[in-house]
Parts: C-alpha cells; structure tokens; sequence
C-alpha cells in the first residue's frame, strides 16, 4: 500500500467534498470529478435548513440525533455561511397540539434543546406568524447558503492538498479483469476530451445518483431519488425557521433566506433525475401550506421555483416514511473492490457521512488515521479560488 | 396568485454560446418549447438534459442565493434561475444566452469568477452580518434583538460584466469588490482594509455609469456603495493627516 | 495573471443598446473631453499666428466668422456645457449628493445643456 493512497471521489456536492476534507485531513492524496459546478446537483438545491432535529425526533430519531450533534458541530467549524437565529414549530390546531406531547418527548430522547412559548410571546419574536397558532417551541434551526457550504469544505480540502476537477462526467468505471474498480473514466465536457483516472479507492458520493455510478461496476445500492418542490418568495418575512408542528409532511418548513423567504417540499419518486419539471400544482400547493404558516406570503411575488432531488435509502416503502439517515456501503459485499458508495442523508449530516466514508476507505486500506474534522474550522469558502 | 388550469405552451429559439477549449466562440439553436412562467435555467437545463449533454453552465441554487447563474440573456446580465421566461421573449421568438462579460470563459456558459471571488476575499467581506448592517443604511433598519442574516451580496458578479471600467481594466477591482470593502468597513473598521482598498484600482476608477447598480439582482446597490466608500476614504485619509499633525506637535 | 478577468473586446464600445443613463455621461464626458482637447492645441496654434505678424492674425480671423467654423466653435461650446454639467453630477455623487436619483439629476442636467447651448447659438448665429 503507497504511503499516499489515491482517492477518487465521485460527486462534489455536500458529500463529496466534506469527504475530500476528510481524506485530505487524513494523509490522502484527493481528486475530486464532478459532472457539473460545485454543488449543482441536489446539494446546491437544498433551502438550506440547518436541521435541529425536531422534525425527525418522533419519526425517525436516528436522524434526530445525528441532526443535533452535526447542528452543534457545523455551527462551530462552518459560521461563516449560517445564518443562526433558531426555529420554532408552532401548532395550528388540536392534531398538531396532540403531535406536540411526542415532540416533547422525542427532543428529549434525542438531546435537542427545546423550550414551549406561549403565542403572543411567538407573534412578538415574528409578527408575520398565524395569529391563531395555538403554541410554539423554540429550536435551534438555522439558515446557510448552500453553495458556500460546499465550497467552505471544498476549499479547505484543496488547501490540504485535495484537486477538484469539475466539469467531468463519469462514463464508466475503469474495471482490472476480475470486475474490481481501479479508476475512473471522464468525459471532460469542458476541453471535450475524455481520460482515465486511476485510484486507489473510489468514492461514489452522488447522491441521488448513485444508482447511475453503481451499475457501472454492476453493483447496485437501494436509493431511490425522491425530489420535491422548493418555492421562494420575494420578502423576508420571517427572521427564523418556521415549521409545522406535524409529523413530516408537505410545505411544512417555510425558512428565511436573505430578502426570502423559502417554502419546502413535497415528496415523489422518479426515475431520471437528471433533469425534474417544476409541477405547478405542487407550487400551488406550497403557497396554500405556506400561507397557513404566515399568511403574508399571499402579499409576497414569487421569486422562483425548483425541484430538488434527495437520495432517499431503502426499497419499496412510500417516499416520506423511508429514513432520511445516511448508509455506506462497501461493495465488496457484492464482489467488487475498490468501490465505496456513500448516499442518503441531508446536507446538516455531511460532515458525519464524510467521517464514516473516510473510516470505511481507511479501514479498507488498512490506514491507521482518525477524524479531525469535528474539530477544524473551515477555512474561508472563497479560498476555494486561489490558484 | 392566479389559477391557471392549463399551463401555456411557446416556442422560443434558444441561441447559445458555445466555445470549447481554445476553440472559436460561435453560437449554437436550440428550439424548445416552454412554459413562460418557467425561468431560463430551466431552458438552459433542458439543453442539456435532452439536447446536448456537452453543454456547460454554472448553476447550483436555483433561487437567486448562490450567485452562480448569472449569464448575458439577448445583451443584458440576468440572475437566469429568476428570470422568467416570459419577461424576455415572446412566443416564437429568441432568446441568446452568452456567458459573462469581463471574465475569461471557461467553456460555453461558465466564466472563470476565480479573481472576482478573491478580491471580495481581500475584503475580509463576512456573509453573515447582524441584521442591523446587513442592508443598506437608508434602508429600515428596525430590527432589534440580536438575529443576523446572510447579507445581500450573492457574489453573481453580474455587476463586474456590466461595468464600462472593468471593460476596459482587468485590474480594476469591480464594483462587487468594492461594494464589499464598503460593507466590510461597515461591519468592522479595520484600517487595513482601507490601505488595500484606497489604490489606483480602487474606488476612483467608477465613473459614475451605474450599470452596476441597475443589474444588481440582490439590493446590494454596488454604485451607492462605492459613493460611500470614497467618503470613508477620504474622511479616513483626513484623520490620519491631522493625526500627524497632533503627533508631530512639540 | 492566470486568473485576472479578460476585458471584453473593444468592439463592445460601439454598441449603444442596454446602456445606463449614466454610461451615457461617461461616454459623452470622454468624446467631449477628446473634442476639447483637439480645440485646445488648435486654439494654441492658433494664437501663434500672432507671432506672425497682423496679415496672417487678421486671415485667419475673416475664416473664422464663416459659418462652418461657427459650427465647429458651436460643438465646442457645447462640449463644453456637456463635460462641465457631467462634471458637476460627478462631484455631486462623490460626496454622497444625489446618488440615489442620479437617473432624474442626469436628465435635468443634459436638460440644461441643451438650454444653453441652444441659447448660444441663438447668440452666436441669429445676433450681430
């Protein structure tokens, strides 16, 4: 084994580049190959909710958990691109009242540090709240920017070393005679031409994807891309997360993002994600959730609209009800190595995927190096440029 | 918001730019048929998607707060992934997209905004302000507690495209810089910032076109903010002075 | 600079769609500013003449009371209005005065300009 072992990470999204940070933090020699820019794929999609948990903490705490424990972490190595002013869930009527008793005990389960106020103490924080709402909790939700995040990793990654390489699309995997990765193949959209990059590992961190990279080495992984629609609205009309007090459901979150306002999401499966049409029907159907959350939104223009595709693990269940935890999965379980696939997840748990992927590559490679990466603040996002 | 049953259905020519490599620019048809509400990333996506997948274009959020999706549409800077459709063409008309002026092109639709973004880095320029600095000083800046947000600024670079004085120099540091080290100065008054700013390629280069200010998709203002910078400037050139002076007395 | 932006091409110059009022100053401010140049060193060589003697002052002075020449000392005035109003908006914004209606204070001013010189002509061709 070279002292520098060669990781090839397939995908520059959240996932991808926390994972170069990782690997690069660790000793490795890193080159990154994304199709697109940093971050154009699901992950630049996101509305950027920095998850307290709370609303995966009756559900799905597994997630819960990991959502406050990676809240707490990115807060401190990732300031720079979050905007920290809380959340709260607010109740509208008697079923949310009745969710509310297991969203109490759920939160304590998982550790998330909430606290019950009264409405008008609510409609005091933010006025542009249903003044009928019947209680509210306090949470500490956040706002980042998407892309930044991304290049806050990606930049600290390239400063230990790590290259990215954007604008390369995977057309296959470069397989030795007995069907173990060795590389990749790239088209290079940018120069149009095409090469070969060999590795020693190879990360499948493509997300909603990961199917399309597996096949490649004819392996497979159960993800199912499970997009929904994103709408924004021209006005900021709150200053904090806001969430129905519910379990998961459609339009629940509406959430400031600079002079915005963002209202999310909806949940159904397609086949290609390479390309999802805005469904206008979902759009009315976020203004109508969205309007119960904070009425002003009817005075507001809509600014824009867009479909996001997360990676949602599992086999046949319904879309919502499957985890939102993350898995690795290590292909040699399947008879081929070289390969790791890291999918599932949401952006608040990348710095975690990362740190499994990278004990996983490590493990398989039989390098002896811990994570640091709870403990390093990023650099800054831009230093992502420096020649 | 109005009900809409059925959505409408143009045909609008896509002219795009292409240029490979070292390759010559040229542009490239595509006729697609969309729906007016929808936005031109969502044109320039289906290119790719069903069209053309060697087709490059920067984008990531899709809701006008990473900046990346700025591109020329028929000659003028737009933020694409807010920019209706309908608001550019007609049905059975054209729509030329190109890639940013003033930055060297990387391949199609995608500049290379690697020295926009360290000259905003040279700033010290923080994304998240409280929020009662985070707009602009004529603006209402009401808000008490102590929340913040991410600032206007989405770093789209729209503004460097369009100014007439980054046209003619490439060591200009642009208005999005600029508007930054003003922010900057705002959010912390570190006296550094003002000996990188205050330069031959500084704040005296704007020449009042205000092209910045009227492509800005973010309410960053870039023309104001330069205004206000050769203020700072000059008010700080002039304390120093009669620092001096205080200093140099017997 | 491997990464310094790549000024556009100068044909860009002469494309007079999609462009700010305040381009607009800006332009005009650098083609008078040229004009007045020009005027300048000819004023100056002009005046040499003097050297010369009073047959060739006084040649040159019956050119100059010619129409066509009239025009050209009209264009100058005129630059010279266009720069100085320019000027005085330019001023103006750099201390803070006026920046967030330069668009109204452009057209009063460019108002203004042709006002005046209007009035020179008027002085210059239809008064003895």
């Amino acid at each position: 084994m070279p002292d520098r072992p060669h990781a090839i990470i397939i995908g520059a999204g959240f996932t991808g580049c926390a994972t170069a940070h990782d690997l690069a933090l660790r000793g490795f020699d890193v080159s990154v190959v994304e199709r697109g820019e940093i971050a154009s794929g699901t992950s630049g999609r996101t509305h950027g909710l920095l998850h307290s948990g709370g609303r995966y903490c009756v559900t799905d705490p597994e997630a819960g958990v990991e959502c406050i424990e990676e809240n707490i972490i990115l807060r401190k190595i990732a300031k720079q691109c979050i905007e920290f002013n809380g959340g709260l869930f607010i109740a509208l009527d008697e079923s949310d009242l009745a969710y509310g008793e297991a969203f109490v005990e759920g939160a304590q389960a998982c550790h998330i540090p909430i606290e019950q106020i009264k409405p008008a103490e609510a409609l005091r924080l933010e006025p542009n709240l249903n003044p009928r709402l019947l209680t509210a909790f306090s949470v500490p939700d956040g706002a980042f920017d998407p892309l930044r995040l991304a290049l806050a990793f990606a930049a600290t990654a390239r400063k230990n070393g790590a290259r990215f390489f954007t604008y390369q699309d995977v057309t296959g995997l470069a397989l030795d005679g007995k069907g173990n990765v060795s590389g990749v193949e790239v088209w290079d959209r940018a120069a149009d031409q095409r090469r070969t990059l060999h590795g020693d590992m190879v990360v499948n961190a493509t997300g909603a994807w990961a199917e399309k990279i597996a096949v490649m080495a004819r392996v497979n992984v159960p993800v199912k891309p499970t997009p929904g629609v994103m709408v924004a609205y021209d006005r900021r009309l709150v200053q904090r997360v806001i969430n129905r007090l519910c379990e998961p459901a459609d339009g629940d979150i509406v959430l400031p993002q600079r002079r915005m306002v963002v209202v999310g999401t909806t949940s159904f499966e397609v086949s290609d994600v390479d390309y999802i049409p805005v469904v206008s029907e979902q759009v009315r159907m976020m203004y109508e959730r969205a309007i119960q959350l904070v009425p002003a939104v009817a005075q507001a223009k809509m600014r824009g609209a867009y479909m996001s595709a997360r990676p949602l693990i599992g086999t046949s269940i319904e879309g919502r009800s499957l985890s939102r935890t993350f898995r690795c999965y290590d292909h040699l379980e399947q008879g081929v190595e070289g390969l790791v696939t890291i999918t599932g997840g949401k952006a608040t748990t990348c710095r975690a995927m990362a740190e499994k992927t990278a004990d996983l590559v490590c493990e398989k490679l039989g390098i002896q190096a811990a994570c640091t990466t709870k403990e390093v603040v990023l650099d800054s996002y831009r230093n992502y440029y420096i020649p | 918001m109005k009900n809409k049953p059925v959505p409408e259905k143009w045909t609008v020519t896509f002219i795009v730019s292409r240029q490979k490599g070292q390759g010559k620019r040229h542009f490239e048809q595509f006729n697609l048929e969309v729906d007016p509400e929808e936005y031109v990333l969502d044109g320039i996506e289906r290119i790719w998607a069903f069209h053309d997948r060697s087709l490059t274009f920067r984008h990531a959020c899709h809701h006008s707060t990473c900046g990346a999706c700025g591109m020329l549409v028929n000659g003028v800077e737009k933020l694409t992934c807010i920019t209706p459709i309908r608001s550019v063409t007609k049905d059975s008309g054209t729509l030329r997209v190109e890639p940013l002026r003033n930055f060297p092109v990387v391949s199609d639709l995608a500049v290379d905004m690697a020295s926009f973004y360290l000259n905003l880095e040279k700033a010290q320029f923080s994304q998240v302000a409280p929020i009662q600095n985070a707009s602009l000083p004529f603006e209402d800046q009401s808000m008490e507690g102590d929340l913040e947000r991410l600032v206007d600024c989405i770093e789209c670079g729209m503004c460097v495209s369009a100014c007439p004085a980054a046209h003619t120099s490439s060591g200009y540091l642009g208005p999005g810089a600029l508007a930054a080290f003003q922010h900057s100065l705002n959010q912390k008054n570190d006296p550094r910032l003002y000996d990188l700013v205050d330069c031959h390629d500084g704040p005296w280069r704007c020449h009042n076109a205000f092209e910045c200010s009227a492509v800005c998709p973010s309410n960053v203002d870039p023309a104001w903010r330069i205004m206000n910078l050769r203020r700072k400037i000059v008010s700080h050139r002039l304390r120093r002075l009669f620092k001096r002076r205080e200093a140099a007395k017997p | 600079m491997k990464n310094a932006p790549s000024p556009a091409h100068w044909l860009r110059w002469f494309d007079p769609r999609y462009r700010q009022p305040g381009t607009w100053g800006y332009i005009l401010n650098r083609i008078t500013a040229i004009g007045l140049t020009i005027y300048l060193v000819l004023h100056l060589g002009v005046l040499s003449t003097l050297a010369k003697g009073p047959g060739a002052y006084d040649s040159f002075i019956t050119l100059v009371k010619s129409p066509g020449f009239m025009l050209g000392e009209l264009l100058v005035v005129a630059g010279g209005i266009i720069h100085g109003t320019n000027g005085i908006r330019i001023v103006l914004n750099s201390f803070g005065v006026g920046v967030r209606d330069q668009k109204v204070i452009l057209a009063i001013l460019m108002a203004l300009s042709i006002i005046g010189i209007a009035y020179f002509a008027y002085v210059m061709f239809l008064v003895d």
